[in-house]
C-alpha cells in the first residue's frame, strides 16, 4: 500500500525538524504508544497498543532514520510486529520552507502489512490509517505550537491525546465515511508528519488489520 | 453394454433418508464429537508468506496453565517428513516435466505461504490453546515473496523452493494434429491473454479432525470430514508405522466438501494422530474460518495465452493454448487441475489441430488443489471466449458459429487425443451436442429475444444481453470404487462403501439402486459411506464420480445379492427362479403372492448356525462388487442467460437462466437438479463475486465472509430453468454420468458473452474473471476513453 | 483465564445452571457446554448465519453473543422445532423440496425461517430471499429453500 501526502506546519523548518527528532513528541503523536525510546541517533524502539475493529494487540517495533539531511529530508523505516501481524514501511520525508514562516512536509512511502491485520483488517486499513495520520498531524501541530510558545516564554496547554480519545476519533472518522469533503479537509491536515505518521500508520494499520 | 432398465425406484424423486436427522440437529458432524480427556489443538501460523525461520520461542506458551504441549517442527524429530504426493506425476504423458514438492506438515527452516503452520499447541480447551498462540514468538527473517506466475519464472525471481533453482513446477504439452500448419492456412487468427483468479471451496463447515489412540487396543480412531477416507486411512497408517487395520477412519456427516476436503497429508492429519499416540490423549482440531481461507487449499488462478485459427466461414482449424497454472507453494495434488483444463478446452467442438501447454508455477500463495469445476471451467472460458471473439470478427452469430463446429452424435465416442487427470486418453463417450445447444436456444427464446425484445429494451436505454455457451464435464474417473451389500436378519439392507458423502444424497441414491434390485423400501436401506473398519477399498468422492463409480459398484453388489436371494428362495419355495420376484421386502412367486419368504428370513437361512452351505456359495445374503471405468464418462450441456447491467452501478441482474445438461440415466431427478443449482451458485460466484485477493507480498486480503463475497440468496437468479437430455453412457450398466460440477463450469463464459452483448454501445472485451461491478465499470471506462 | 460467572439460561424450555468464563461464546456454550450440537458455527464472525438461534424469541447469531449475556434469558435452538419422527412443518417442507444438501447451514436457515413465517404468513419470493440474505448456503443455490419456505407458509397458514 502506498502512502503519500503533505502537511503544512506553522513554524520554521528547523523547529519542525527538531520536533521530529524528539522521541517524546513523536511518541505523543502516536496514540497508543507506550514507549518510544531512542536507542541511537538514528534508531528508536517503540511499543504500542493498537485496537482497531476486530484486531487488537500489542506491537513492538523499530524506527530507523537514514539518509538524513537536516533539516531537509530523511528516510524512515518502520518495522513492527505483534500478535495481530506485522507492518513494515519505508517512507521518505521532505521539509521545505514556504517562505512565510511555515514549513511544508511532503511524504511518500510504501507500507506492507501481514497477518490478521491484512487478512481481516484490510477493509478498515485505509480509513483507519488516514484517521491516524490526521490525528497525528493534529497532535504535532499542537506540540509545535507549544514548543514555539515555550521558546517565546509563553505557555500553551498541550496534552497528548489519550488512547480512548484517539479510538473515539478513529471511530468518528470512520463513521463519517471518507466523504470527499472529509478527505479534502484531511488533506490539509495530512500534509506532514510523514515520518511519525508513517510509522504510526504502519503500526496502526498493522493493528487495524 | 447399456440395457434398457425398467425401473421402479431409479428415476424417482425419492425424499432423502438423511434429512430427518439433518433437519433436527441429530446428525453428527466432526465438531460434535466429544471424548473424555480430549485435548484441543490450535496452530500458530506464519504471518509472512515467505520467510526464513530463525527461531521459535514457545516457552511462554508451554508455561501457560492448561497447555499440555507445544510442538514445532524441531520437536517432531524424525517424524517430521515431507509429503507424500497425493496424486502421482503425469508419467503417462510423454516428455512431461514435473517437480514434486509435496506439502510439509509444519514449516521447518522456511515458510512458503502466509498461514503455514509453525507450531501446534495442545491444551485443555480451545480457548486456552488460542491464548497460548499469542505467547509464541517466531523470529522470522522475511524474504521477498513471489505471487505473480509470470514474474515467478523470470530470472532472479525469489525461489519458493531454493533447492529446485526455479519456480517451474511442471511443463507439459500435448498436441493433436499440427496447429502451426493449420494456422498457416487460416483466414482469421485471434489471440488473447486470459486470466482467471482464485476462489475458495467455501464449505460452510470448516475442516476438522478428532483422533484418539487406544493404547490397550493399539488402535487409532480418526473422525474426519474427508472426501477420501481410504487414502487418508492408508496415509495415517503409513505415517505412524501401523498396519492399515490399526487405523479406523470414521466419516461423520460432512458440511460440504467442494474439493479441498479431498486433501490428505495436511498438517492436521499428519501431526495430530501422532501426537494423540504420543500423549495418549484424544485430540480435536476444528479449523476457524480465517484459517480456512488462508490455509485450506483453493483453486482457479491461471493465465492463458490462447489463439484460434478459423476459415472465413467460421470453421475452426486449430486452437493453441499455452497457460500458466499457479499451484501455490507446493504441488501435492500433482497436475490434476491443469490436466483437467487441457481435456476441457475444446469442449464440444471438433477441432482437428490443438496444441496445449501447461507451465505450472510455484508461488508464495496457498496451494491449489481441485475446487468444484476443477480446471474445467478455465478451459471452457478460454474456448468460449475465443469463439465469441471469432464470431465478432467474422460478423457471425455466436450461436451459429458454435453450431457449425460441434462434434456430431455419430462421431461419438470421440477420442480427443489428450490425456487427462486420470492418466488415460480423454474420450467423449456419449451424447448429442447439437441437441443440447438447440434445446437451450429454444428454452431461452433466442430468436425472439434478439429480434424483438432486445431492440425494444435497447430503445428504452437498457443494457440487456444474452449469452449462450457450451461445456463438457469429464466425470467419473477411475481408478475404481467398491461396495458391499448385506441383507440383515431384520430384512433391512446395509450398504457399505468407501466413497464418502458431503451432501450429494448418497444415503438415498445408493439406497435407491439397492432398493431397485432387492425390492425393499428405500428407507430400509442403510448406507454407510465411510467407516474403514467396515469397508476399506476405494478412492473417494471427487471428480463428479460418486453416483457413477461407487453407484455402479453398489448396483453390481445389489445385483449379486439379488441373484443369491433368488437362488436360495427358489430352493426353499420350490419354484423356478424365473417365476419369482423381489418386492415389498420378500421373495415371492409372482403369480402366487401368498407364497413368499421375507428377505430377513432368507438372510438367516443363508447364514446357518449348523449344517452346511453348498460348495461354491458364500454365506449370507451379502455380496461385494467393484466398478472400474476404462475412462471417465463425459457429461455436457449448454448455459444460456439473459442479464441486465445497471448503467449506474454496473451491477448485473440475471433475467433468465437456462441450463441444459446430460448426465445420462438420472437416479433421483430431485437430487440431480439440486446438484446443478449448487454448481451454478459456485459458477456465478466465480463469474461475478468470489475472488481471493492476494497482495504482491502474498498476503490474503479478504480472509473472512465479510470481505469474501459468496453469492447470497439475493444474488442468484430467481429461477434456474433446467433442461434435461438423457443419453446413457455406454460405460456402465445403468448408463450413468456424473454432474456434480456441471453447474460451476459455464457461468463465467456465459456472463462474459452476455455482458459484452448487453453493453452494446461500448467496444470492449472481457478477458479476465471474476468480474464485479467495479471491475466492469473500469473496463467500460477504459474502453470509452479509447 | 478470567473468573467464571454463574449463569442460568433456559434453553428449549429447560433451565440450565452453569459456571462459565465471561468470554465464552453463546454458540460454544450451547454446543459444548449443553451438548446441543444442532446449532453449528460456520464463520464465527456473524456473517454466515449458521449459528442462528432464538434469543427471547428473536433470531440472533449465537457466535456474536457471550453466554453470560444469556443469563436469565430464553434461548431456542433447532432441537426445539421437531424430531425425526415428528418434523415441524418447515422441516417437512425442507425435506420434500430438497432444500438441504450437506445440511450444515440448515439449522440456521430453519431458525431464521421458522421465525420469519410467523411474521410473514404469505411471503413472496423476494421477501424470502431478502430474509435469507443473512444466511449463507454453499450447496443448494437457495432456490429449493425458497420453495420450501413457501410450501411451509402455505401449510401453516392453512391450519
Amino acid at each position: 500500500m502506498k502512502l503519500e501526502g503533505e502537511h503544512v506546519f506553522k513554524g520554521p523548518r528547523e523547529a519542525v525538524w527538531q520536533m521530529f527528532r524528539d522521541p517524546e513528541v513523536l511518541g505523543s503523536a502516536l496514540p497508543g504508544t507506550q514507549s518510544l525510546n531512542k536507542i541511537s541517533d538514528t534508531e528508536y524502539e517503540a511499543t504500542m497498543n493498537v485496537r482497531i475493529g476486530p484486531v487488537s494487540g500489542s506491537f513492538s517495533g523499530k524506527l530507523f532514520v537514514s539518509d538524513e539531511n537536516p533539516p531537509e529530508s530523511c528516510t524512515l523505516t518502520v518495522d513492527g510486529r505483534g500478535a495481530p501481524g506485522f507492518a513494515k514501511g519505508v517512507g521518505k520525508v521532505k521539509f521545505t520552507e514556504n517562505g512565510d514562516g511555515t514549513t511544508l512536509m511532503q511524504y511518500e512511502g510504501e507500507l506492507q502489512v501481514g497477518g490478521t491485520l491484512a487478512s481481516v483488517g484490510q477493509r478498515m486499513l485505509d480509513s483507519v490509517s488516514k484517521s491516524m495520520i490526521r490525528q497525528g498531524f493534529e497532535s504535532l501541530d499542537k506540540a509545535l505550537e507549544a514548543r514555539l510558545a515555550a521558546g517565546e516564554g509563553k505557555v500553551v496547554d498541550y496534552k497528548p491525546p489519550t488512547e480512548a480519545e484517539f479510538a473515539k476519533a478513529v471511530a468518528k472518522d470512520m463513521a463519517g465515511g471518507l466523504t470527499q469533503v472529509a478527505e479534502l479537509r484531511m488533506l490539509m491536515y495530512i500534509v506532514p508528519v510523514a515520518l511519525v505518521v508513517l510509522i504510526v500508520a504502519l503500526i496502526v494499520r498493522g493493528c487495524g488489520g | 453394454m447399456t440395457t434398457e432398465v425398467k425401473t421402479k425406484v431409479i428415476g424417482k424423486s425419492v425424499w432423502r433418508n438423511e434429512d430427518p436427522r439433518l433437519l433436527t440437529g441429530m446428525a453428527q458432524f466432526v465438531d460434535d464429537i466429544e471424548l473424555p480427556g480430549m485435548l484441543h489443538a490450535a496452530f500458530y501460523r506464519s504471518d509472512y508468506a515467505h520467510a526464513r525461520i530463525k527461531s521459535i520461542d514457545v516457552s511462554a506458551a508451554r508455561a501457560r496453565p492448561g497447555v499440555v504441549a507445544v510442538y514445532t517442527a524441531e520437536d517432531f524429530g524424525d517424524y517430521w517428513h515431507v509429503g507424500p504426493l497425493q496424486v502421482p506425476p503425469p508419467l503417462a504423458i510423454k516428455g512431461a516435466q514435473f517437480n514434486a514438492r509435496p506439502l510439509v506438515p509444519i514449516a521447518k527452516d522456511k515458510v512458503r505461504y502466509s498461514g503455514e503452520p509453525l507450531a501446534v499447541v495442545l491444551a485443555e480447551s480451545r480457548y486456552i490453546a488460542e491464548d497460548a498462540l499469542a505467547d509464541i514468538y517466531a523470529d522470522l527473517e522475511p524474504l521477498p515473496a513471489v505471487t505473480d506466475m509470470e514474474k515467478a519464472l523470470e530470472p532472479g525471481a525469489p525461489l519458493v523452493h531454493d533447492d529446485l533453482g526455479t519456480n517451474l513446477a511442471a511443463d507439459v504439452y500435448q498436441q493433436v494434429g499440427d496447429y502451426e500448419a493449420a494456422k498457416a492456412k487460416a483466414d482469421v487468427v485471434i489471440a488473447r491473454r486470459f486470466f482467471k483468479d482464485r476462489c475458495a471451496g467455501g464449505a460452510m463447515e470448516n475442516r476438522g479432525i478428532v483422533c484418539a489412540w487406544d493404547e490397550k487396543a493399539q488402535k487409532m480412531t480418526v473422525w474426519c470430514g474427508t472426501q477420501a477416507p481410504i487414502p487418508m486411512r492408508n496415509a495415517i497408517a503409513k505415517n505412524l508405522g501401523l498396519s492399515e487395520d490399526q487405523v479406523r477412519l470414521v466419516i461423520p456427516f460432512i458440511g460440504g466438501g467442494f474439493g479441498p476436503k479431498v486433501m490428505t497429508s495436511m498438517p492436521d492429519d499428519v501431526l495430530l494422530p501422532w501426537l494423540s499416540r504420543k500423549l495418549n490423549r484424544p485430540i480435536k482440531w476444528i479449523e476457524d474460518r480465517r484459517e480456512n481461507f488462508l490455509a485450506t487449499t483453493s483453486e482457479r488462478d491461471q493465465i492463458h495465452y490462447a489463439e484460434i485459427a478459423l476459415t472465413k466461414d467460421g470453421k475452426i482449424l486449430g486452437v493453441k493454448d499455452v497457460f500458466y497454472h499457479n499451484t501455490g507453494a507446493y504441488d501435492p495434488y500433482g497436475m490434476t487441475v491443469p490436466l483437467n483444463t487441457q481435456t476441457h478446452t475444446l469442449g464440444q467442438y471438433d477441432v482437428p489441430n490443438f496444441y496445449t501447454q501447461i507451465k505450472m508455477v510455484f508461488t508464495n500463495k496457498m496451494v491449489v488443489t481441485p475446487v468444484r469445476g476443477a480446471g474445467r471451467n478455465y478451459g471452457v472460458f478460454v474456448m468460449e471466449r475465443l469463439m465469441d471473439l471469432a464470431a465478432k470478427e467474422l460478423k457471425m452469430d455466436p450461436v451459429e458459429i458454435r453450431m457449425k463446429n460441434l462434434i456430431q452424435p455419430h462421431q461419438l465416442p470421440y477420442k480427443t487425443g489428450i490425456i487427462g487427470q486420470d492418466f488415460v486418453e480423454n474420450v467423449l463417450d456419449s451424447g448429442d451436442y447439437p441437441a443440447s445447444l438447440k434445446k437451450a436456444v429454444e428454452m431461452i427464446g433466442y430468436e425472439k429475444f434478439v429480434k424483438e425484445e432486445q431492440p425494444r429494451l435497447r430503445a428504452e436505454g437498457k443494457w440487456v444481453g444474452i449469452g449462450v455457451v457450451n461445456f463438457v464435464e469429464g466425470t467419473a474417473v477411475g481408478p475404481y470404487e467398491g461396495a458391499r451389500v448385506t441383507v440383515g436378519n431384520n430384512g433391512k439392507v446395509v450398504v457399505l462403501t468407501g466413497c464418502s458423502t458431503q451432501g450429494q444424497a448418497h444415503f438415498t441414491t445408493f439406497a435407491q439402486l439397492v432398493a431397485e434390485q432387492l425390492g425393499v423400501d428405500v428407507k430400509d436401506v442403510h448406507v454407510t459411506t465411510g467407516d474403514t473398519d467396515q469397508f476399506h477399498w476405494g478412492a473417494g468422492t471427487f471428480a463428479s464420480r460418486g453416483i457413477t463409480v461407487a453407484g455402479s459398484a453398489v448396483y453390481a453388489a445389489a445385483t449379486k445379492v439379488r441373484a443369491k436371494a433368488l437362488s436360495l428362495a427358489s430352493k426353499l419355495l420350490e419354484t423356478p427362479e424365473e417365476e419369482l420376484e423381489l418386492a415389498d421386502g420378500v421373495v415371492r412367486v409372482a403369480d402366487l403372492p401368498s407364497k413368499f419368504i421375507p428377505l430377513g428370513e432368507l438372510a438367516m437361512k443363508a447364514n446357518p448356525t449348523r449344517g452346511t452351505i453348498e460348495p461354491g456359495v458364500e454365506p449370507g445374503l451379502e455380496a461385494t462388487a467393484y466398478y472400474a471405468p476404462p475412462h471417465g464418462a463425459t457429461g455436457y450441456g449448454t448455459n444460456a442467460i439473459i442479464l441486465e447491467v445497471d448503467k449506474e452501478t454496473f451491477d448485473v441482474k440475471i433475467r433468465r437462466f437456462v441450463f441444459v445438461h446430460d448426465c445420462g440415466t438420472v437416479v433421483n431427478p430431485m437430487v440431480a437438479e439440486a446438484q446443478i443449482h449448487g454448481g451454478v451458485q459456485m459458477g456465478i460466484g466465480t463469474a461475478f463475486f468470489e475472488q481471493l485477493v492476494y497482495d504482491d507480498n502474498g498476503q490474503l486480503l479478504n480472509a473472512s465472509f465479510q470481505d469474501y463475497l459468496m453469492p447470497k440468496a439475493t444474488d442468484m437468479p430467481m429461477k434456474m430453468e433446467l433442461g434435461h437430455l438423457s443419453v446413457p453412457s455406454p460405460l456402465n450398466p445403468l448408463g450413468l454420468k456424473g454432474l456434480g460440477e456441471a453447474g460451476a463450469i459455464p457461468p463465467p463464459a456465459a456472463y462474459a458473452q452476455a455482458i459484452e452483448n448487453a453493453i452494446h454501445d461500448v467496444d470492449f472485451e472481457i478477458l479476465d474473471m471474476p468480474l464485479n461491478p467495479s471491475r466492469l465499470y473500469e473496463l467500460v471506462k477504459a474502453a470509452r476513453k479509447k | 483465564m478470567s473468573k467464571k460467572v454463574d449463569i442460568k439460561v433456559t434453553v428449549n424450555g429447560k433451565l440450565y445452571e452453569r459456571s462459565v468464563e465471561p468470554r465464552m461464546l453463546l454458540s460454544d456454550f450451547i454446543r459444548h457446554e449443553l451438548g446441543l450440537t444442532g446449532t453449528h458455527t460456520g464463520c464465527e464472525h456473524g456473517v454466515c448465519g449458521t449459528c442462528t438461534v432464538w434469543f427471547d424469541g428473536e433470531p440472533v447469531r449465537s457466535c456474536l453473543m457471550f453466554a453470560v449475556q444469556a443469563d436469565g434469558h430464553e434461548v431456542h435452538t433447532v432441537e426445539s422445532l421437531g424430531t425425526p419422527d415428528n418434523l415441524h412443518p418447515l422441516q417437512q417442507a425442507f425435506m420434500e423440496k430438497h432444500a438441504l444438501q450437506c445440511g450444515f447451514c440448515t439449522p440456521g436457515m430453519l431458525m431464521t425461517f421458522a421465525h420469519f413465517i410467523q411474521r410473514h404468513p404469505n411471503p413472496t419470493d423476494e421477501e424470502i430471499r431478502e430474509a435469507m440474505a443473512g444466511n449463507l448456503c454453499r450447496c443448494t443455490g437457495y432456490e429449493n429453500i425458497v420453495e420450501a419456505v413457501k410450501l411451509a407458509a402455505q401449510r401453516m397458514a392453512g391450519k
